[in-house]
């Protein structure tokens, strides 16, 4: 460690967690107002309980639009040398809240926070930048009610310039496999079928090993299947994606076997023998974790959406409501706060699941920023004690957050 | 029969590098060269010519480049390194039936500093289309898929493919001619190396290599008179398994199994009289350490499923010796038949003792072939 960041860091990080600084404010009834209504939440409960919505509960030691400077914050100090090095941009990339319990209308919160990992300087998509990552205990007189782990890039914007993506591989199609690619066109998986003895083949050919005829037909498949075995590709890259990919050989209910893609699932949690249903994206086959699918809720996300969440949130960074400063600062207009996110992840989960479901956290990483006038799509699948939600803009992916539910 | 027909007469290699500087052209050449001056045979002599079909230098530009004459055959192998063993097996053929009488079976690559395999590129064929648009595009991912049903089936372990580079490193590192030379690694290397396909690490993968081996074969009376002792090709056999794939043979009942190896050995062992049991060491082919400890099984050195406790047995034979390609170099397998030619002649460099058969195989997942060579 010889460069003056990892120095920094490396005291920083040392010092350990910071002594407990208290909320400006109670958890009060006028912020829990405020915030609902900025994300558009109707659910009654805070209101009956008296309690505030758990992803609420970073806005109650939010520092607002003065701070007072206090060096002993160990984000904000990390934050200062970065700042003095040039890195000047702040982007949120990932958070990790756990709610012991909810927050009470009444109730003092106070906030200790270390740093823990700093790692730069890094090529991103933004620009040259450094990511750290702090952990954060709220305690009310003492007990823990959450804690959260916080992952930011402080960058240098830059106009980076745009890497040619390699195009993806293509299947190709012949005279013997073009029903499969036109089935997939069509929304429908195709397994060839023996137009003589009806044997089902996959992948297919010209006729039928069994019986010999050469009369190919298909059946439609059901769509769902089980996991024989799978791969967590991670080196080298693959043309047009990023890695891991996850890709599964399934156990077609069937009978036959298929290679595709599986989505949704962390590599860490692939089982063989795991129930799997089809999809079709890209014209190619892909494969998800059979689950019940939340329906989906599209949020047009105006100005007024991202200014109202970001002050209802507390967070008076400029990116979040001035959109000149926010071009200034690499970004083509102003963009939804991370706090604001989460609540609107938290909002479409006890939207789906009634207004009593109660969360014990939420994990959520940021994919490319949600702008004004994007519209931000989101989309959920329940497992069991969880909901992993995506939430889409016609770009890209904004969010992929998993919402842990109390059993 | 073809068993004990021919013989490995000369063996010739340029040194494994990771950038050779020179055309691929140009290393086969200097490969057949010494494989000839190795045999005390002339260019001229040569009437023979065999290859694999991914080798890029064609047998007239070769044949013109170490000055032979006319030839008499010529011919190609496919599927990749499969066709290691397969390339000896037609110089057999050739020798046996009289259509030539001295075949030079030659690989020359630039692997690491050309063409690099590993790399995600489809290849022709409506085939990849099942598996590389969806993400299966390196040998590697396409190994893994099996590597893992077998851990499901077997209780394998990552640390049972560990195991196997392991040992080949600590061979390499007494080998002056391996790249790891005097590299071992230990099994905690293994752990810390990055996944490439999960359950495969780096450390699973061969190397990458640029470099060239050639082999003379002629017939077993002739090698006789020749300079350096032969090695007697007691048995040759090429096989591919039933609904067989390249490297993506997940349509058969069994995945976790290398059933086209399966075939390879009954014939093995059916031409040569030998069994599991006499072989003094086993050149298997590695590529990826899985498929060591499954050749082992569909050789009958174990039953299916065993070849992660035979490995730590004394019961098991010398394993690649050489270092193997996970520890020498990847020469498409060809390297571990002129190890097992300098074992037979008892110059290795990990020489194993006795005067058993040794047994070479080539590349497996892909139709694949095996050779026992054994002392004249």
């Amino acid at each position: 460690m010889t460069d003056p960041i990892s120095t920094a860091a490396h005291r920083i990080a040392a010092a350990g967690l910071s002594p407990a600084r208290t909320a400006r404010d109670p958890v009060n009834r006028p912020a829990i107002r405020d915030w609902l209504t900025a994300i558009g939440d109707d659910n009654p409960v805070y209101e009956r309980d008296g309690v505030a919505p758990p992803a609420m509960v970073q806005v109650w030691t939010m520092r607002g639009l003065r701070p007072r400077d206090e060096d002993d914050d160990p984000l904000r100090a990390m934050s200062a040398v970065l700042d003095e090095a040039g890195y000047t941009s702040v982007v949120a990339t990932d958070c990790a809240q756990t709610y012991h319990r909810y927050l009470r209308v009444g109730e003092t919160v106070a906030v200790r926070t270390r740093l823990t990992d700093v790692t730069g300087p890094k090529r991103t998509a933004l620009g040259e930048g450094w990511f750290f990552t702090t952990e954060s205990v709220w305690e009310v007189a003492g007990e823990p009610v959450a804690d959260m782990r916080f992952r930011i890039l402080k960058f240098r914007p830059e106009a980076v310039p745009q890497v040619e993506r390699q195009a993806p591989i293509r299947p190709v199609a012949g005279p013997d496999t073009a029903f499969f690619w036109a089935g997939i066109e069509a929304g429908e998986l195709r397994i060839q079928r023996c137009g003589e003895c009806g044997a089902l083949r996959h992948p297919p050919g010209p006729g039928c090993p069994r019986c010999g005829a050469f009369k190919p037909a298909y059946a439609v498949a059901a769509g769902t299947g089980r996991i024989h075995s799978y791969v967590v590709h991670r080196h080298p890259p693959l043309p047009g994606r990023r890695s891991p990919v996850v890709v599964a050989l399934v156990d077609l209910d069937e009978g036959v076997r298929m290679v595709g893609e599986l989505l949704d699932v962390r590599p860490d949690e692939v089982r063989i023998g795991a129930e799997v249903r089809v999809a079709f994206a890209d014209g190619l086959p892909v494969w998800r974790p059979d689950l019940t699918e939340l329906p989906p809720w599209e949020l047009a996300v105006t100005p007024t959406v991202i200014i109202s969440t970001a002050l209802a949130t507390r967070d008076f960074q400029d990116v979040h409501h001035d959109r000149d400063a926010a071009v200034r600062r690499g970004s083509k207009d102003i963009f939804l706060n991370i706090l604001a996110t989460t609540g609107l992840v938290q909002r479409y989960v006890t939207d789906r699941l009634g207004p009593d479901a109660a969360l014990r956290g939420i994990s959520l990483r940021l994919g490319g920023p949600c702008y004004a006038y994007d519209t931000l799509t989101f989309a959920g699948r329940q497992r069991a004690g969880e909901v992993a939600v995506t939430g889409r803009t016609a770009t890209g992916e904004h969010v992929t957050a998993t919402v842990r539910l109390a059993s | 029969m073809i068993a004990r027909t021919a013989a490995i007469a000369g063996i010739g290699a340029t040194e494994f590098s990771k950038d050779s500087g020179r055309s691929e052209l140009r290393l086969a050449a200097e490969a057949i060269r010494a494989a000839l001056d190795d045999a005390g045979l002339r260019p001229s002599d040569v009437d023979g010519l065999v290859t694999f079909t991914m080798d890029d230098n064609a047998e007239i530009a070769v044949a013109r480049e170490i000055g032979a004459g006319e030839l008499t055959f010529l011919s190609r192998i496919g599927y990749g390194g499969g066709a290691a063993c397969a390339v000896v097996q037609q110089a057999v053929l050739a020798v046996a039936t009289g259509i030539a009488s001295t075949v030079v079976c030659y690989r020359a690559l630039n692997e690491r500093s050309g063409r690099r395999f590993g790399q995600a590129t489809l290849p022709p064929g409506l085939d990849a289309s099942w598996h590389y648009p969806m993400g299966l595009a390196t040998p590697a991912a396409m190994v893994a898929m099996v590597a893992r049903r077998y851990m499901h089936d077997y209780g394998a372990t990552t640390d049972d493919f560990g195991r196997v580079t392991v040992s080949a490193r600590r061979y390499a590192a007494t080998n002056p001619a391996a790249w790891f030379f005097g590299r071992p690694i230990t099994l905690d290397d293994h752990r810390a190396s990055r996944w490439i396909a999960e359950p495969l690490r780096l450390l699973d993968c061969c190397q990458e290599s640029d470099g060239a081996v050639a082999l003379v074969v002629t017939s077993a009376e002739r090698a006789c008179d020749l300079r350096r002792p032969s090695a007697v090709i007691s048995a040759a056999a090429q096989g591919s398994g039933t609904d067989q794939f390249v490297m993506t043979s997940y349509y058969r009942d069994e995945v976790a199994a290398l059933p086209e190896m399966g075939v390879v050995a009954r014939q093995l062992w059916g031409q040569s009289g030998f069994g599991p049991g006499d072989v003094r060491t086993a050149v298997l082919y590695d590529h990826f350490t899985p498929y060591v400890l499954m050749q082992l099984e569909e050789l009958g050195f174990c039953g299916r499923g065993e070849a992660r406790h035979l490995i730590a047995s004394a019961d098991c034979p010398p394993i690649n010796p050489n270092g193997g390609q996970l520890g020498e170099a990847y020469i498409h397998g060809m390297n571990g038949i002129a190890e097992a030619v300098r074992q037979v002649r008892g110059t290795a460099a990990n020489q194993v003792p006795g005067d058993g058969p040794v047994l070479v195989t080539a590349g497996t997942g892909v139709p694949t072939s095996g050779l026992i060579l054994s002392a004249a």
